[in-house]
């Protein structure tokens, strides 16, 4: 495979210096906006629609994309847009159940949520699975963009007599640095800022790129005809090569990749939730699905298609041979003069940042949430003011961004082996996300749905997913719609259909015998024996994880032993949890949504729509978190006392970053005012003179 | 002519096995009051719901033909 070295000349490296400077310029402005976690993690829940759909093309766009997707572009074609025009099927769930419940329960992270629809061992268990989920993802990010800066740095040079081998690994640990200090300043303003300003370079970039191409090719006919026609069809062969194929890819990106971007994704919900209602949310993610992935999937695949064009007119100017990974790179330097050049890689990993540091912040916003304030919570009984509080956890997250920034190189090993990206993220994908898919989507719409279910189907599903790795023949085997077996990478994709099943079939055959899971815990709690008989399943749980996870038996007798441990964990859990379906399930599955929205507000919903208007400010005294309109300005918002309102700047362009959400108090006589605290003006960073427009949210 | 394994048959496929997801979906939404057709922004969003799924399978299905044909 042919590699490349020292591409590009010396003013393309001064763009990249400027571009990087300038975006770091700009994200360290928007930091200013950071004043409590709620602010670094969430932005403070203010934003427009579309200033998050656009921030949200960055993280999609700019993770991996550009590297992986040309890859596949160059290999097979316009295939390459598979995965970015198959989200659909799930926005029904997502935009009608799980966004709403995200919002309404002011839940913080997905583990958090686990902890309030079942049980505080669940958070456990999901913050385990999520943070392994998460870290790996920023992984992928570090493999990506160290793949993509590689062939612009020469195999080697020497800086003070001192000598240096320039390798992936190596790269790969500088990026982390400047990514990691970038993030623990910034905070999810900043993000969502430069992810802005990003969305739109990208795009640009993206499309530069396709014009280039298509110019150098003598113009869009020839560039047409060129491809073969295998290279225009939009899907992959149905079942062959296993290394992309359209079935596999199916079930591994369109189902478990969909679900897991859309439900557990913290990176892209922690967006959702900075927007400023449920409904600028469905309106961003809408977009960004209908228009934007399309739009998406040319902008980060078309090198590839230009790269296969160019072989086949030229293969001395692209072998066929290069390596995929390269081609976006290979494909920019000969389409592009210098300087432009430097500004398509800057653009390119300056996206790449953008996807890691959203993952690291939101990895720290798990961390923040599920074990800094958990375990805290269980050490000290010391009681402290919301700022210091606030202060030591801003600290706090900082500390773990850079832990999780390391963690996400360690993964960068095991992925680097694989032969593109794009195979690398696709056995992620299908390997990590089935148990918290399943576990999220049936606990949001099975209101049967139970803790011992869910735990069964956790513990359950990851040992037969590990048995599929041990014995992908015949386990996975049946699952492979023909697919071919690889030895080296067995059933990268089609694996998701495996791993998907055998964790609906644990969650399925807990739940519909939880009735006879509950008959034979109450016989156990009726022995004489009873710790001893609970202790002795708790020991047979983890011998025979052990056991699975080691492979210390023949395959069979692994897999009767994996029903057994299931067996087990359910009774386990029923003795020693108690689960009130009622409690557990109110306002927090599609079933009960409407608590969950007065949940949110804390009494009954207004719901009688109103006008928006537009006031002047004035400061009133005290700080309570309420602000009064008039009498008549109370009447046209429909609104009443104690309703939740939202009031920000006019000036539209500026997407809510001058806004604040607050409570309706008691009215007064002055039409087209209203009065709001120091408190209310220093969060909505309100300007003097400026007006403000106000909406009754419910 | 390329094979159907590489046109038709993966669109009926995601069409087909990711149709009953879709219809899943929105059947169980319904069912369970996320939406609430009195709800006007509800009926909106439901509108543009069912709209993206077919604007995904004419989009396709222009793709495969254009491959094919021109």
């Amino acid at each position: 495979m042919e590699s490349h070295h020292s591409l590009g000349t010396s003013s393309d490296w001064i763009v990249m210096a400027v571009y990087f400077i300038a975006i770091l310029a700009f994200g360290a402005y928007f930091s200013k906006y950071n004043r409590t976690t709620t602010d670094f993690f969430f932005g403070g829940r203010r934003f427009a629609w579309w200033l998050i759909a656009m921030s949200i093309v960055a993280t999609g766009v700019g993770s991996h994309s550009f590297i992986k997707y040309s890859a596949k572009g160059f290999e097979a074609g316009f295939s390459s847009t598979m995965t970015y025009i198959n989200d659909w099927f799930f926005v029904p769930f997502f935009i009608f159940g799980w966004l709403p419940i995200i919002v309404y329960t002011k839940i913080r992270s997905i583990p958090e949520y686990f902890e309030k629809r079942f049980s505080p061992i669940t958070r456990f268990f999901a913050t385990f699975l999520l943070l392994l989920y998460m870290i790996g993802y920023v992984g992928i990010g570090f493999l990506t963009m160290g793949k993509a800066i590689l062939p612009l740095l020469p195999p080697e040079f020497t800086i003070f007599g001192f000598h240096f081998n320039v390798t992936l690994m190596g790269l790969v640990i500088v990026i982390a640095l400047i990514i990691g200090i970038y993030i623990t300043y910034g905070g999810q303003t900043a993000v969502i800022f430069t992810d802005l300003l990003q969305g739109f370079i990208l795009i640009f970039t993206g499309f530069l790129v396709f014009l280039l191409g298509i110019d150098y090719l003598g113009g869009f006919g020839v560039f047409w005809n060129l491809l073969p026609t295998e290279w225009k069809l939009p899907f992959a062969h149905f079942n062959n090569p296993p290394g992309f194929n359209f079935v596999g890819i199916f079930w591994q990106d369109g189902v478990a990749g969909s679900v897991g971007f859309l439900f557990m994704n913290m990176g892209l919900i922690m967006r959702f939730m900075a927007c400023k209602s449920v409904d600028e949310s469905r309106k961003a993610a809408t977009f960004n699905i209908l228009f934007m992935l399309p739009l998406s999937a040319i902008v980060v695949g078309n090198a590839g298609w230009i790269g296969k064009a160019i072989s086949v007119a030229n293969p001395s100017v692209v072998p066929p041979d290069t390596n995929p990974d390269a081609i976006f790179v290979v494909v920019a330097n000969i389409i592009s003069h210098p300087g432009v050049f430097g500004f398509i890689m800057a653009a390119l990993t300056a996206a790449l940042m953008s996807t890691v540091d959203t993952l690291l912040n939101a990895t720290a916003a798990v961390y923040i949430n599920d074990i800094h304030r958990p375990v805290k919570k269980w050490l000290t009984k010391k009681i402290q003011s919301w700022k210091e509080e606030d202060k030591e956890e801003l600290f706090s997250a900082r500390i773990a961004t850079a832990i999780f920034t390391f963690l996400g190189v360690l993964t960068v090993i095991p992925f680097s082996k694989f032969p593109t990206v794009y195979e690398a993220h696709g056995y992620f994908h299908s390997t990590l996300t089935p148990p918290l898919v399943v576990a999220i989507f049936l606990g949001v719409f099975w209101k049967r749905f139970s803790n011992s279910s869910v735990i069964g189907t956790l513990v359950g599903g990851v040992a037969l997913m590990i048995l599929g790795m041990y014995y992908p023949r015949p386990l996975i085997e049946f699952f492979d719609h023909g697919t071919a077996f690889d030895p080296k990478h067995p059933y990268t994709y089609i694996g998701a259909l495996y791993n998907l099943f055998v964790c609906v079939l644990f969650a399925v055959l807990t739940t519909f015998t939880i009735k006879q899971q509950l008959k034979i815990v109450e016989k156990i709690k009726n022995s004489p024996n009873h710790s001893l008989i609970m202790a002795s399943m708790v020991v047979a749980s983890i011998v025979i994880f052990l056991l699975i996870a080691f492979n210390l038996l023949p395959m069979i007798v692994l897999v009767i032993l994996t029903f057994i441990m299931v067996f087990f964990v359910v009774i386990v859990s029923n003795y020693y949890i108690e689960y009130n379906e009622e409690e557990k399930t109110n306002g927090l599955t599609v079933w009960s949504i409407n608590k969950a929205k007065e949940y949110f507000k804390g009494s009954k919903i207004n719901d009688r729509e109103g006008e928006k208007i537009k006031v002047n400010w004035k400061l009133k005294e005290g700080e309570d978190d309420t602000i009064h309109f008039s009498k008549n300005d109370m009447k046209r918002m429909a609104a009443e006392v104690g309703d939740l309102v939202y009031i920000s700047d006019t000036r539209k362009y500026l997407g809510g970053l001058k806004s604040c959400h607050t409570v309706y108090g008691e009215p007064h006589d002055e039409d087209g005012v209203v009065y709001i605290s120091r408190e209310h003006v220093e969060q909505g960073q309100f300007v003097k003179g400026h007006k403000l427009i106000a909406e009754k949210e419910m | 002519m390329p094979s159907i394994y590489y046109t038709w048959l993966p669109y009926i496929y995601l069409y087909g096995v990711g149709g009953l997801f879709f219809l899943s979906g929105l059947i169980i939404v319904k069912k369970a009051g996320g939406y609430n057709p009195l709800n006007k922004r509800h009926r909106y969003w439901w509108k543009v719901t069912i709209f993206g799924f077919f604007y995904f399978m004419v989009l396709h299905a222009l793709i495969i033909l254009a491959a094919l044909y021109l």
